[in-house]
Formats: structure tokens, sequence, C-alpha cells
């Protein structure tokens, strides 16, 4: 979108750059206008030179003449100044007619004729002053001197027709020229008024609109503004209210700060009074450590014999299952001799006896091995009993000297967590007195802020006074942009 | 400690017994008077052997299984440098086999010795001859057994071995027949 600067700016540039066109074109015109104005001169002096060279040349004849009739010599006073100025004439016409070949030609022809009519006046003349008139009369009447003036007049008259003929073209020229000039300043004067009407025009529709349109905001901005500080006052009101709550409250948690900070002082106290006993306790813990690792010492040298009473009891078992074999094998050769007895007859009875007995105690000795492998078992079930109460009792001793180590670690951590505590509650205190310092000063800046905020309570007083202002004043800028909005 | 005291005694009691065994006069009054027998038990029931009837008792023996047809045969033993034939007595009075049925071998035969297979032996026992009586019709269901041994307690059949003998003669008859008839 196009700001307004850029919009006058564009709208200026064509202008000036139509201005400039048009004037480049005027100059042009005019510059062609004069040069041929130039050349209407130059040419208007070609034939006051060439009318100057035939009014010389009859001022000498006139001039001639009069000497010869009267003899006196005031009468040579032409024919003096037309001798003395010839020349120069020749020598203008000739500088004007430089650009002019044809003309060139013409005066190259008519020079010899005047150098001739002014010797036949000049003879004329001396005779005339030798005293012969006669004669002098006569070179007059001869008519050489007339032919030789009828020639330059011809000459004189074609010089002036050529130029007659530049001075109509030159002429039509220079009305050429002046026509273009006319036009030129005319049309271009009417197509820049045109073009800068317009420009006017939508210029001036463009801003009308957009102005409109930015006081339109700048209205609804300031009727928003008004009501934003409407609010902001409501606001402000408000918050001064709670500023003076809070600032009461602040008084109170500055008291509950106090004390805090006494009781924290309390606490550090007590706490190194804990720590104290807290290390008399770590002394003694440590001593039943002692004590229980002694009794754990004890207890697994029990185990190790009840073990070692467990091995010889399995071992009395094997020696047993020996002697269980021992007799189970001498009651078969028990029976076996009872057998062998039988069959010797007579001579083996008395074997056959002590076979017998041999096989009652090889049954007794069964018999006892079994009660002795179940008392052996009973053993070794105790020994089994015993072991594992035992190492129940390990384990409890063990769990005790965990939980005793645990304890002594406990208490080592509640004497470094007292000593923590300790330093913490002195942290406490100290910083609750510099929170009770810090919430004086913040009760301090409370009470400023709630000034301010009375003050911006005015403030926003005076914000809805100048949004009212604004309101008012974008209706009447509307009013002069769009006087038919104000509907 | 009164489990020790108990054992002390029993020492005691054998060892007065044993003494006294070489104290009294043998008392062969009344060994013709008497049985005695070798007490088992096979499937749960009780058998006697009578230890006339057998001409050795071993234990613990390796036996060698054969191939063959005759389900009875356990196998082959060695005792004393020379082998055996071992049947199992369950599998030959017509229960089936049990585990552990060869723990026990009872030598049975002079020349043509067998082992007679057992799994449990009880003990020995000697009665006297009235308690032992002929077999009633029911206690005869088995044909080797003839008699029976009345204790304190209980019932025993007596397992005859000559006629478990003559029984596995006569297969091995039968099987040497069969053989040799193709």
């Amino acid at each position: 979108m196009w700001t307004f600067g850029r919009k006058i700016a564009a709208g200026f540039t064509l202008a000036f750059l139509l201005l400039t066109v048009i004037g480049a074109v005027a100059y042009r015109s005019i510059n062609s206008l004069t040069t041929t104005s130039r050349s209407v001169t130059h040419t208007h002096e070609v034939l006051e030179q060439i009318s100057e060279m035939l009014s010389l040349l009859k001022d000498a004849e006139t001039g001639q003449r009069g000497y010869i009739i009267t003899g006196d010599d005031s009468f040579l006073e032409p024919y003096r100044n037309a001798v003395d100025t010839m020349p120069k004439v020749v020598e203008k016409l000739r500088s004007l007619t430089s650009d002019n070949p044809s003309q060139q030609k013409r005066l190259e022809e008519a020079t010899p004729l005047i150098q001739a009519k002014l010797a036949k006046l000049q003879q004329g003349i001396d005779l005339r002053r030798k005293g012969d008139l006669m004669q002098a009369t006569r070179i007059i009447v001869g008519g050489t001197g007339k032919k030789i003036m009828d020639d330059l007049r011809a000459l004189a008259a074609r010089m002036e027709h050529e130029e007659r003929e530049l001075l109509g073209k030159r002429a039509e020229e220079v009305d050429l020229a002046a026509g273009g000039a006319q036009k030129t300043i005319i049309y271009g004067t009417l197509l820049c008024l045109m073009f800068i009407t317009a420009a006017g025009l939508l210029i001036t529709r463009s801003l009308s609109s957009q102005i409109g349109l930015a006081v339109k905001h700048v209205q609804s901005s300031s009727v928003e503004l008004q009501a934003t500080a409407n609010q902001q006052a409501s606001g402000a009101r408000e918050s001064s209210t709670a500023m003076n709550e809070i600032t009461t409250t602040i008084s109170e948690l500055l008291a509950t700060s106090r004390q805090i900070a006494e009781s924290a002082q309390r606490v550090a106290h007590i706490a190194e009074e804990t720590a104290q006993a807290a290390r008399s306790g770590d002394q003694t813990v440590q001593m039943a450590h002692e004590s229980v690792s002694a009794i754990k010492r004890h207890v697994d040298l029990i185990v190790t014999h009840m073990l070692d009473l467990g091995k010889k009891s399995q071992q009395i078992g094997g020696i047993l299952e020996i002697i269980n074999e021992l007799a189970e094998q001498t009651n078969i050769l028990a029976i076996n001799a009872t057998i062998e007895a039988a069959g010797a007859g007579d001579a083996g009875k008395r074997f056959a006896v002590v076979a017998d007995e041999i096989r009652k105690l090889a049954d007794r000795v069964g018999g006892s091995t079994k009660d002795i492998r179940t008392l052996i078992e009973e053993i070794r079930a105790a020994v089994n009993t015993t072991v594992m109460a035992t190492e129940g009792g390990t384990k409890a001793v063990d769990l005790g000297a965990r939980q005793f180590a645990e304890v002594t670690t406990s208490l080592k951590q509640i004497t470094s967590l007292l000593k923590t505590t300790t330093e913490a509650a002195r942290e406490i205190e100290l910083s609750t007195k510099q929170q009770s310092r810090a919430v004086e000063q913040v009760n301090v800046a409370i009470s400023d802020v709630a000034r301010a905020t009375r003050e911006t309570e005015a403030g926003l007083s005076q914000t809805l006074q100048t949004a009212t202002q604004l309101t008012g004043l974008s209706r009447d800028l509307t009013l002069l942009i769009q006087p038919t909005a104000s509907a | 400690m009164s489990n020790i005291s108990t054992l002390d005694n029993v020492a005691a009691g054998l060892r007065d017994t044993f003494d006294r065994s070489y104290t009294l006069p043998p008392a062969s009054a009344g060994i013709e008077q008497t049985e005695n027998l070798l007490v088992i038990r096979m499937a749960g029931d009780p058998y006697a052997l009578r230890v006339g009837e057998i001409s050795g008792l071993t234990n613990n023996n390796q036996i060698v299984p054969l191939p063959g047809r005759t389900p009875e045969l356990l196998g082959i033993a060695g005792i004393r440098g020379g082998l055996i034939s071992v049947y199992s007595l369950a599998a030959l009075l017509g229960y089936p086999r049990e585990p552990n049925q060869g723990r026990w071998l009872a030598l049975c035969g002079n020349e043509n010795r067998v082992g007679l297979a057992f799994g449990n032996l009880e003990g020995y026992l000697r009665i006297a001859a009235p308690q032992v009586f002929a077999a009633r019709q029911e206690d005869a269901v088995r044909g080797h057994v003839k008699e029976v041994a009345h204790t304190a307690n209980q019932v025993l059949a007596i397992v005859n071995i000559p006629l478990v003998m003559e029984m596995i003669a006569s297969r091995c008859g039968e099987k040497s027949t069969s053989s040799e008839k193709p």
C-alpha cells in the first residue's frame, strides 16, 4: 500500500516530468524560431547591402555628372564617399553570402563591373578637370557607363530575387516554428493542467479514504482506550485496596517471621543437645556391637563343634553298619555251621550247640545294632536340630550384628544429620532474620506501590479524559474529511 | 542316657550268655525233638524253610542273568568256586517277581546244587516238633507246602524243598525234552 508521501511525490514527479518535457519541446521550438529569425535578418542585411551597393553607384554617377556639368568639386562629395565605401560594401556582401555559392559567383561577376563603372566615372572626372567638357560629356552620352550600370542592376536584381526567395522560405520556417511552439505550449499546458487535476483528484480521493479509515480506527481505538482506561481505573482502585490489605498481611508476616527466628534458635539449641546424646548412644551401641561379635564367634565355635559331632555320629553309623554286617555274616556263618553240624551227625552236635549260640549272639548283636542305629539317628537328628537352631542363632546374631551396624550407621547419620539440622536451624534463624528485614523492606515497597497505585489511578482518570477528548477529535476529523459520514 | 544304660545292660547280657554257653553242658537231649526253621517272607506272606533241607545260606551274591524261556530262572551265581543256577522261590511258588528278590540264596541239593533266591530273611526259628502239623487243604493251595508250623503269634507255611527241587528238575526235563524233539 502506498503511503501519503509516496502518492504525493509520485503526482509531483509526474507533473515535473510533464513540465520538463513541455519546456524542452518549447525551448526547442523557440530556438528553431530564433535561428530562423536570424536567417531572415541576415537576408534583410544582404538585401540592404545590395541596395546600398546600387545606391553608392548612383551617388557616384550623380556626383560625377554634377561635377562635369558644374565643374564644382563639391559635387564630387557623393562620388568620393561612394568610392571609399564601395569596397567595404562589396566585402560585407561577400562575407554575408559566404554560405551561398551562387551569390558569391554573382558578386564575382559584379566586382569588375563596379570597378569598370568607377573607372569610367573617374575618366569623365579627369577629363572635366582637364577642362575637356565635351569629351567628358561624350563619355556620358556614349552609353558605356549606362550599359555597365544596367548589367549591374540586372545582377543586383538576380541577387535580390534569390534573397527574396530565401526570405520567403525562411518566413515560412519562422511561421512553422512559431506555430509548433504555440501548439506545444498550448497543448502541453492543457495536458499538464488535465494531469495535475486528475492527479489531485485521485490523491485527494485516496487520501480522504485512507485518512478517513485511519480516523475511524483512531476513533474506535480511542473508544476502546476509553473503556480500557475505565477498567484500569477500576483495577487501580481494587489494586489500591488490595495493597492496603497486603500491607496489613505483611505486617502480620513480619511478626510471624520474628517468632520463627526465635523458634529456629530454640531448635538449633535442642539439635545440639540431641547430637551430644546421639554421640553417647553411638559409643554404647559400639560396645554392644563388640559384645554381639563375641557372641557370634562363640556361636560359630558351637556350630563347628556340633558339625564335628554330626560327622562323628555319621562315622559311628558307618562303623555300626559294619558291625551289623558282621553280625549278619556271623548269623549266616552260624546257620551254615548249624547246617554243616547237622550233616556231620553226632560228631557235630556240640559244634551245633556252639554254632547256635553264635547265631543267637549274632541275632542279639543285630538287634542291638538296630537299637544303636536308632539312638545314633536320634543323636544325629538332635545334632541336626541343634545345628539348625545354632545356625538360626548365628543368623540371628548376624542379623543383630548387622542391625547393630545399621544402628551405628544410623546413629552416625543421626549425628551428622543433627549437625546438619543444627546448621540448618542456624541458617533458618539467620534467613528468617534476613527475611524479617526483607519483609520490612517489602512493607515499605508495598506502601510505595500503594502510593504509586493511587497516583496511577489519578493518571488513569487523566487518561480517560484524554481518551474522551481523542474520541471527540476523531469525530471532528471525520467530519472534516467526510462530511457526509457524520450520520 | 537311659538308652545308653540299656545298651550297657544288653552288652552285659550278651557277654554272659556267650560265656555261659561254654560253661553249660550240651543240650543234646532235646535236639531230635525240635525243628530248625528259617523264617522268610515272600509277597508279604510268611514262610519257613527247614534248615536240614538246605545245604547252605548266602547273601548279596552277584547273579548273572541268562537268556531263556524259564521265567523262574534268575541266572547263575558263583558260590565257593562253582557255578549254580539261581531260581526265584517266589516265582516257583506262583508269586510275581519282587524287587531285591536275589538278596538271599538258600543252597539246595548236593550234586546238582541250585540256589533258591528270596528277598527277606526274618530270622532263625527253633520250635518243638509237635508244633509242626500237616497242612490243611486251604493251606496246601500251593503244591509245595505240606506242613505248617505254629508259633506263638503266627502260622508259617513250610516250603517243601525236595518238592521244589523235583519241580525244577521236572521243568528242566521238559525243556530238555522239548529242545531235543525238533
